[in-house]
């Protein structure tokens, strides 16, 4: 993919057939040069984001490696001098820490949230995409609307809701509200209406049901953005840290960012010790990253393209 | 076309959602337009047991919210930071997404390590950004280093900028912002548009390829049209998460918002509403319905203007 | 579509006027004090009550001791403490738990922050616990006064007993636990190398900082680690007012504190003195040279709870440098004025007064233990509110300690020599913002550029002024 390139193409307004071949042996040898060129601007490209993207992770790696008085040294150094391995073994037996209670909660709370989200994230977009009802556009917009208010100030009347239900402390509290984001069904709806509408017209001929249909053609063709949503879900149980705080924070479903930022990294002062929560957060993020290892291939998959229009 | 079962079908698959939505979004946002047109409310005053305050109903918390005398500094910030950086990084995501799609060598370690930002705790990006513009950054004390960009920038033969503290110009404060605020939102949009690319017919590009048109072309004529829907949903919802730019600031600058000596320099509109909470709700909950109708209109230009651009 | 979404929005928004308008009164009973049952407090009658702090891992095993001493007493009193991280935490968990009566029995506060509870009507006022002479036989046969005795009182140090009354209604609504200040810190090897003295007055402190910018012309003499302290302690040094919880509030837009604080711009153009936000770290990194940059600072300002900081690095077991400590820098030395910092505790208002009593119990046995007090102390080196801790052999032991190893016990002594000299701000809603916003108006000043130095700085005093009374709603 060259989308810098300048070279010129094929020169087509001239009429003679020799000048025509020779230009084409040209055009040829240029196309060849101009792929080249194109391929290395790409990697060069790639390779620089790939830089600037990666350095935080990077960062995150060799600050988890280093002692405490090496990570406040106001040059910071960017490989460690001396590699303190011990900060890993920390994360696991801290008292303080909990790893393993947290873990499991975070893992509870982030699996169960991700499978009914996109249950009804699916259900939703499906219903935008595919079916036609009255009020469609009207409540669609409405939807889009509830995402332009800051979210911050839902914060006390949630607070009341949940406690009028009774659901303090308990893992309801930390699924329930965040089961629905308009963020998602709108991605998936985007996604399905890539679809064509002749393959859904077709399958009702047939006299397939709804749900058989977007089982079997919906969602496989949608793969790519149902795991971006499962990844970001997940990634939402991981990294949420306000609300949990606010209405569980028993030990029993405390999560793993509030345990990241408990006291168990602060000293006495309050001051935190970086090198020893950035071991724990690379061993918290480390399951995150094998399950996206293990679900890449499908999001470059070639899912299957027959009929499939554009 | 529209028949009866249908209908109560979309709806019987829309209830789950909705049901959520109205408990848990639409309550709160009907709670914010009371609590707007009630003057001076303090949920905490509203909330003692033994005096009982008095909140007039009227437009008063929305005068107030214009009346700020910082109002305008938040206005601007919200809108540069938007309109610059949903842009670029539409744009960047644009073409990592088309330049991973295309290549096969490195392809797959190239897909992980655009990923990386995902499983990086923002707590860890904080640091980084420290070490780069020399920040600092709660309870680290590196009060004199002059950061990685500006070691590079030396190296280059140019003058060291002063990017985050005391002294900075606003620019330096900017382009620092845009920086992050770009790189956080990138490995969601190429995920987004990688998925997208998914969805192209190959015959396409075949077609293009014995008819020799140039890349730049297929890039601009073939794929960025049929990658429409997805573009639209990437930049309507970077400009609805744009225009609610808060948390990334005070992750640069603390929750004073600008560098030492020039506080709230880089103020937004949620970071106003964000220091009204526990004061004076009223004000905040008028201050995001202001938000509300910013936001409103332009994606209401953006669906227009999606709507004529979009193929499906 | 726009125009059907628009006309919903309308006939929303009239709905809910209209439920806000006619949004019905129909409070409230007066506040009445507690009254323990007949009979006296039931010291069999289980109990939970709860506590939030922001204690980090080794305080919270100090925590559990002094619960588990408490429960010998009171074993039916379960008392489960909860960290909500750090302060402000603390603070927007229970402020949050108001508005649906969730508060915790007891929390750990500041100030400012028992003013906000109070604007909810949530915090136990506590005069008549204290003068409650009702005597209980606790579970080990041991009898105590359920309030505070007089040879209590007199045993808290009187400035951090007071802290419990600056609200401005004359109650007192907190007990104290330990008690931080501002101290100078300097390199006592340099100022004995050059035969310097160390200032005890702000004339004196910039005589010291010129000469010591003479010897080492590229370092900065002085590091003020707190601009908000900075600028309040000037104050009432001063005299000149900075809050008050009455009438205007925000008083502090007037001439003094506009000419000391123009004075410390020019010190800080003169590159005498640099602050925490200005240098971009605390300044006790200047002062250890952990900076490893060149830029060195002679004397820190900072608090004594931080006094690790100011600790320079060893080489084979010596200190590069010794540290002294001493009171800072005074207006008037005959009046001396320093900050008083650190938590107190603060009791709930809840429905049932046993659980009202049980948490007042809890709060006072953290606020008048010697063994908790000091093991506190000894960890954090805040100093114990208590006299007769002083007495204690252990905390004595550690007391001696005092000097550039024990920089902890240095920074307690040096806290416990000016007892007389704290002073207590007034809180009330709005004392937060003023607080940040005096913090936020030094740092502005200290770094203006214009040549029109008087008309920056009253720009800056007038906006502050402003902002606060806007973000109360004046």
């Amino acid at each position: 993919m060259a989308f810098k390139k300048k070279e010129a193409t094929a020169d087509l307004t001239d009429s003679s057939a020799v000048m025509k071949a020779r230009n084409l042996q040209q055009t040829a040898a240029r196309q060849r040069i101009a792929h080249i060129c194109g391929k290395t601007m790409t990697y060069t490209f790639l390779l620089l984001m790939a830089l600037i993207v990666i350095f935080p992770f990077y960062f995150m790696i060799i600050s988890s490696l280093k002692t405490t008085e090496e990570y406040r040294r106001s040059v910071p150094t960017l490989f460690p001098m001396e590699f303190k391995f011990a900060n890993y073994l920390n994360v696991f037996t801290d008292k303080d820490f909990q790893f393993w209670t947290l873990f499991r909660n975070t893992v509870f709370v982030g699996v169960v949230s991700t499978l009914l989200s996109l249950v009804i994230t699916v259900f939703s977009a499906f219903a935008f995409a595919r079916l036609e009802f009255k009020g469609k556009n009207a409540l669609f917009a409405a939807l889009l609307g509830t995402m332009m208010i800051p979210g911050e100030l839902f914060t006390i009347t949630n607070y009341q809701t949940v406690n009028d239900f009774g659901w303090m402390k308990s893992y309801t509290v930390l699924i329930v509200p965040f089961l629905v984001s308009v963020f998602y069904i709108y991605l998936l709806k985007q996604n399905f209406m890539q679809i064509p509408n002749e393959l859904y017209l077709a399958a009702k001929v047939d006299g397939t049901s709804d749900l058989k249909y977007l089982w079997k053609v919906m969602i496989p063709l949608a793969l790519p953005s149902l795991i971006s949503i499962t990844i970001l879900k997940m990634m939402g149980a991981w990294n949420s840290y306000m609300w949990p705080r606010l209405v569980a924070n028993d030990d029993a479903h405390k999560l793993i960012t509030n345990g990241l930022r408990g006291a168990a990294f602060v000293d006495e002062l309050g001051n935190t010790d970086y090198p020893r929560q950035m071991a724990a957060v690379t061993v918290v993020s480390l399951p995150l990253f094998l399950v996206f290892i293990f679900l890449r291939k499908y999001i470059m998959k070639g899912v299957s393209r027959s009929g499939i229009k554009g | 076309m529209v028949d009866t079962r249908k209908q109560w079908k979309a709806w019987l698959y829309l209830s789950p959602a909705i049901v959520l939505l109205l408990i848990f979004t639409v309550w709160p946002i009907f709670n914010t337009i009371r609590l707007s047109l009630m003057e001076g409310y303090n949920s905490t005053m509203a909330a003692n047991p033994y005096v009982d305050y008095e909140f007039p109903f009227g437009l008063g918390n929305f005068t107030r919210v214009l009346e700020y005398p910082n109002f305008l500094t938040c206005l601007k910030n919200t809108v540069l930071l938007c309109v610059i950086t949903v842009p670029i990084s539409t744009l960047l995501a644009l073409l990592i997404a088309v330049g991973l799609h295309s290549i096969k060598f490195l392809q797959k370690p190239l897909q992980t390590i655009f990923f990386m930002p995902y499983v990086t705790n923002s707590i860890a990006i904080g640091m980084v950004f420290a070490a780069m513009f020399n920040m600092v950054i709660g309870g680290s004390t590196r009060p004199d280093s002059v950061g990685i960009v500006n070691n590079i920038l030396e190296a280059l033969g140019f003058d060291y900028i002063n990017w985050t503290n005391a002294g900075s110009s606003y620019g330096a404060n900017l382009a620092v912002m845009v920086v992050y605020i770009v790189w956080n939102a990138l490995p969601f949009k190429i995920l987004v548009l990688l998925g997208g690319l998914q969805g192209i017919n190959k015959q396409y590009y075949e077609a293009a390829r014995v008819d020799g048109t140039k890349k730049s072309r297929v890039l601009w004529r073939i794929t960025v049209p049929l990658l429409s829907p997805m573009l639209a949903y990437v930049i309507i919802t970077g400009f609805i998460g744009g225009f609610k730019e808060y948390s990334s600031i005070v992750g640069i600058f603390g929750d004073t918002m600008g560098p030492a000596g020039n506080p709230y320099r880089m103020d937004t509109m949620v970071g106003f509403i964000y220091r009204a909470i526990g004061k004076q709700e009223g004000t905040a909950s008028a201050a995001a319905l202001i938000l509300f109708g910013i936001i409103f209109v332009v994606t209401m230009i953006n669906l227009a203007v999606s709507k004529k651009k979009t193929h499906y | 579509m726009t125009k059907r979404i628009v006309a919903l929005l309308l006939i929303a928004v009239m709905t809910i006027g209209m439920l806000t308008a006619c949004g019905g009164s129909g409070k409230k009973g007066a506040a009445g004090d507690v009254v323990t049952a007949e009979g006296g407090f039931d010291i069999n009658k289980p109990v939970t009550i709860t506590f939030y702090h922001q204690m980090g891992a080794e305080l919270q095993k100090i925590l559990a001791t002094a619960i588990e001493d408490f429960n010998k007493f009171y074993p039916n009193i379960t008392v489960k403490a909860e960290t909500m991280g750090d302060y402000d935490g603390i603070l927007n968990q229970i402020q949050t738990e108001i508005n649906v009566g969730n508060q915790p029995n007891l929390a750990y506060c500041y100030a400012d922050h028992v003013a906000t509870y109070n604007l909810g009507g949530a915090v136990q006022p506590l005069d008549s616990l204290i003068a409650n002479t009702e005597v209980i036989t606790r579970a080990d046969g041991s009898t105590e006064v359920l309030g505070l005795t007089q040879e209590q009182i007199d045993d808290f140090i009187p400035a951090f007993y007071n802290d419990g009354r600056v609200y401005g209604d004359g109650k007192m609504y907190t007990l104290p636990v330990v008690r931080s200040t501002e101290a100078l810190y300097y390199n006592k090897t340099f100022f004995e190398k050059h035969g310097l003295t160390v200032p005890t007055t702000w004339d004196e402190m910039e005589t010291v900082c010129r000469q010591i910018r003479e010897l080492e012309p590229t370092c900065i003499p002085l590091g003020y680690d707190s601009e908000a302290n900075w600028f309040i302690t000037m104050c009432e040094q001063s005299g000149s007012p900075y809050t008050s919880t009455e009438g205007d509030k925000f008083l502090f837009d007037n001439d003094v504190n506009k000419a000391f604080v123009k004075r410390f711009q020019g010190w800080y153009k003169d590159k005498l003195v640099t602050t925490q936000e200005l240098s971009g770290g605390y300044t006790s990194a200047l002062f250890t040279g952990e900076s490893d940059t060149g830029t060195r600072c002679y004397m820190c300002i900072g608090s004594t709870g931080g006094a690790t900081y100011q600790q320079p690095n060893q080489t084979n077991g010596v200190f590069e440098f010794e540290v002294g400590m001493a009171p800072i820098p005074q207006v008037d030395p005959a009046n001396p004025k320093v900050i008083s910092q650190g938590p107190s505790i603060c009791v709930f208002r809840k429905n049932d007064s046993h659980e009202t009593v049980a948490a007042w119990l809890f709060a006072k046995f953290l606020a008048t233990d010697v063994v908790f007090q000091a093991s506190v102390s000894m960890n954090n080196g805040y100093a114990s509110v208590l006299k007769s801790a002083q007495e204690n052999p252990v905390y004595k032991d550690f007391l001696a300690t005092a000097g550039t190893e024990g920089i902890q016990a240095y920074a307690v002594q040096v806290t416990l020599e000016q007892q007389d000299s704290f002073y207590n701000s007034p809180a009330f809603f709005g004392s937060s913002v003023a607080r940040e916003q005096v913090g936020l108006l030094v740092q502005k000043c200290l770094a203006v550029e214009t040549n029109d130095v008087d008309a920056a700085i009253a720009t800056a005093f007038e906006n502050a002024v402003k902002e606060c009374k806007y973000q109360v709603g004046m």
